[in-house]
């Protein structure tokens, strides 16, 4: 009950973005780079990743906002059993910020050299031993089990796929990678300069993005 | 059309970051690659330590020569890396040291990431470690994280006829089952003394603590006080040192220095109930 509540609510956060996002595009005349206008409930795009601390295998899907400089995601994950002690499903709200876009010659090849961002995530396990249930007295930790906040740095490949119809926008593919870490990491990183460096708290993911 | 950048420069910076991306990667394994920080993967040098440390204690003749054992004692580790590398380079100099015993609480967030930095220091130790679990090895996926790296949560072994033994007492991560510590197999452990000197026992959380079930108080102190070879209990988790005797019994409970507090005990023992003890600074 407290899993699938806590699923709901995340759910619903990343999905109240979406009717801000389309009325601040109604408002102005779509410029002619950005995907036409749609239903604030359909997707800009999917995604698939792997790691990066959402999950060995990852899905989702998202929005684009700010002409494409903003993404925002939201992703579920598995970990098997074999890697836990029973099989983790991890449900992430993510936010991507790109400023820049380099493109690459004239085939429709670009890079996007920086990606900052970063994400709330809830583990869903139940053999996950809870931080913050009616074992402990109010307090007794004061970290959650469940919850993650993580911040990630990274950049991408995109390609510009032919377009379906002449007037529509050319749709991308991109590869991406995401070089991030957990608040739990930091922590430690940042009690102990002498002993960790940023690489041993860091993590990785790589993913694919596609635009509907 | 002219783009702001120059196509060549692009490409150069974007391949010099690509390859550096690459080497760091390659560098470090594919140990980035993290599905969660709740995941018990690790790779084999950061598996079975108590077997291993065991095996490589076995192969060492006790340092003492004698009868007597010397060995340190600390505990609580979390989240004290600086603090562990320090205490490593102390014990290191510390004369005919025969192990560590780390009485628990190796990671604060019970991630095997922090047990593996741990690890990361202890291993420089010219001396096995061996530990026992702690209420934070518990959380989250903390207990299969810690029986991947170390091993079991209840062993005991012999090494220069003193028995120790090891056992879980972190009740309260079990929410007071009524099962942990498990005082049956504490008590066959301790039954099992004709071969031994004497015995010696750690957990994390001593019995009088808050921490440790109430229902198994009594039954776990009546064991310990009907073994007639026990030295003394050892635990960690108060963070701070104590010796005292707080049952009606001849046996004094050693509460640890946690790594935070730059102390460690040295306990030598002899005979069947002799024993010494030193605090050292570092």
């Amino acid at each position: 009950m407290r899993y699938s509540l806590s699923c709901w609510v995340l759910l619903g956060c990343a999905l109240s973005v979406g009717p801000h996002a389309a009325v601040a595009q109604s408002a102005f005349p779509a410029p002619s780079d950005t995907l036409p206008h749609r239903p604030w409930y359909v997707p800009h795009h999917v995604v698939g990743q792997f790691a990066g601390g959402q999950g060995l295998a990852t899905i989702g899907a998202g929005y684009g906002l700010n002409r494409n400089r903003l993404e925002l995601d939201l992703l579920a994950g598995y970990v098997p059993r074999k890697y836990s002690i029973t099989a983790m499903g991890i449900f992430t709200a993510k936010a991507t910020y790109m400023p820049w876009t380099v493109p690459l010659g004239h085939h429709g090849w670009a890079v996007r050299p920086l990606a900052l961002g970063g994400f709330v995530n809830y583990t869903a396990s139940r053999g996950l031993n809870a931080t913050w249930d009616d074992k402990y007295p109010a307090g007794y930790y004061w970290w959650s089990a469940h919850f993650r906040l993580g911040v990630f740095m990274g950049g991408r490949i995109a390609y510009a796929l032919p377009s379906r119809r002449p007037t529509h926008p050319r749709r991308q593919a991109s590869v991406y990678y995401e070089f991030g870490s957990n608040e739990l990491y930091l922590v430690s990183w940042w009690s102990n300069p002498r002993a960790l460096s940023l690489l041993d708290v860091a993590t990785l993911g790589i993913g694919v993005k596609l635009d509907l | 059309m002219r783009y702001a950048y120059p196509m060549q420069a692009v490409l150069a910076r974007w391949f010099g970051w690509s390859a550096s991306i690459a080497a760091t990667v390659l560098l470090t394994g594919c140990d980035l690659f993290e599905f969660s920080p709740n995941e018990i993967r690790t790779p084999e040098a950061y598996r079975d330590l108590t077997s291993k440390n065991l095996t490589a204690l076995q192969a060492r003749p006790n340092p003492w020569g004698d009868d007597s054992l010397r060995f340190v004692f600390i505990s609580d580790s979390q989240r004290f890396y600086d603090e562990a590398e320090a205490f490593v380079e102390s014990v290191n100099q510390q004369p005919n040291v025969a192990f560590v015993a780390v009485g628990g609480d190796i990671s604060d967030f019970g991630l095997v990431r922090e047990m593996r930095w741990v690890h990361d220091r202890l291993k420089d130790l010219n001396v096995p470690y061996l530990t026992v679990i702690g209420n934070h090895d518990l959380v989250a996926n903390g207990r299969k994280a810690y029986q991947q790296v170390y091993g079991p949560l209840n062993y005991s072994f012999t090494y220069a006829g003193t028995r120790f033994i090891c056992v879980d007492t972190n009740g309260r991560e079990y929410g007071f089952n009524g099962r942990v510590p498990d005082v049956d197999w504490v008590r066959a452990q301790l039954a099992d003394s004709a071969e031994v000197q004497r015995q010696v026992v750690m957990s994390h959380v001593p019995p009088m603590d808050n921490d440790f079930d109430r229902q198994l108080e009594v039954p776990y102190v009546q064991a310990l006080g009907d073994a007639p070879k026990l030295v003394f209990a050892l635990n960690g988790h108060r963070h701070s040192f104590g010796i005292s005797q707080p049952y009606e019994l001849n046996l004094p409970f050693i509460d640890s220095y946690s790594f935070e507090k730059r102390q460690y005990v040295v306990l030598t023992i002899w005979g069947t109930k002799g024993f010494r003890l030193n605090t050292v600074r570092y």
